[in-house]
């Protein structure tokens, strides 16, 4: 997320669920969408049984707080958001997903000084994240979204 | 048995025609032209069973088995009282019957969309996912659903 010059640059901060934080860098949070409509999609996974119709698209609704946590959320039904996500999984070639998530994003500036470890508990964090940075003494894992979306966690 | 046919999702827009099968409340769409009939559940005769079936049907001097899957696609010993009719699917290789809520002809092609890649397997029986009008439809075909079965009747007979 930083650039060369600045080792500065602007995260969307995330809330997957009342405990679990994320991150997104700035350009990869597009859209919110309030009180979603949630189509059920058979045979799924636990962590993402729904899709949502957005501009002519489909979008997986992902719960990443039910795969960190290891079990569908009991909270779903109350998370009325869900963030619109692009992600480049190839050159010139955007895709784009939905994050469910339980407050309104902010945002944040982060610096390279920033870097630390990921979070030991949920384990999980270490497939789900590309690197993590200190916010307030809480350590926030930047999401890997072409890995989360492209079958990744399956 | 070999893995079933992935169709593209351009090939399955070929598809001039789906039915519209609902099982426990979810819309499974198959090609048209695998309904080879729709029969009544009362001709289901429950001494013919085929392994995890529920019976079968007699039509055209064969016995076509019989089954019962939940919308999750789960095998179900006693079908559930809203299963009132009875599609026989047959695509030349595969062929059984399927016990459903309501089978319906849809007017239109509805347009198809790729399951995203994060929701299921390569070997997932929906091949591709239909905005209907508040729901979504799962496409599907016989083969995927015989295959389906091959492994559901396989894994229930070895317990």
């Amino acid at each position: 997320m930083a650039t060369e010059s600045s080792r500065e640059s602007t995260a969307w901060m995330l809330a997957l669920d009342d405990r679990l934080r994320a991150a997104v860098g700035e350009h990869e949070l597009i859209h919110l969408i309030e009180a979603p409509t949630l189509l059920e999609v058979p045979l799924s996974p636990y962590y993402c049984q729904r899709v949502i119709l957005w501009n002519d698209l489909l979008l997986p609704a992902m719960d990443l707080a039910a795969w960190l946590w290891g079990r569908e959320q009991p909270a779903q039904q109350e998370r009325k958001l869900a963030g619109v996500v692009a992600y480049q999984p190839r050159m010139g070639a955007a895709e784009y997903g939905a994050l469910l998530l339980s407050d309104i994003p902010t945002r944040a500036r982060v610096s390279d000084t920033q870097a630390c470890k990921l979070p030991e508990q949920p384990t999980g964090w270490r497939d789900l994240a590309i690197s993590c940075f200190l916010d307030t003494e809480t350590p926030v894992p930047i999401l890997d979204l072409p890995l989360i979306f492209s079958g990744g966690l399956l | 048995m070999s893995q079933p046919v992935r169709n593209t999702l351009a090939e399955l827009r070929e598809i001039r025609a789906l039915a519209k099968l609902t099982l426990g409340g979810y819309p499974w769409l198959l090609p048209q032209t695998e309904i080879k009939s729709l029969e009544s559940p009362l001709d289901i005769d429950r001494e013919v069973r085929a392994p995890q079936g529920i019976g079968a049907i007699a039509l055209g001097g064969e016995w076509w088995p019989v089954y019962c899957l939940s919308g999750e696609l789960r095998l179900l010993p006693q079908p559930p009282d809203s299963r009132r009719i009875c599609a026989l699917l047959d695509n030349g290789a595969d062929r059984f019957g399927l016990l459903c809520d309501q089978v319906e002809a849809l007017a239109e092609p509805p347009r198809l969309l790729a399951l995203p890649a994060c929701m299921g397997s390569p070997a997932s029986p929906i091949q591709a996912l239909a905005p209907l009008d508040e729901e979504l439809g799962c496409v599907t075909n016989t083969e995927h659903l015989a295959a389906l079965l091959a492994v559901l009747t396989e894994g229930a007979g070895g317990h």
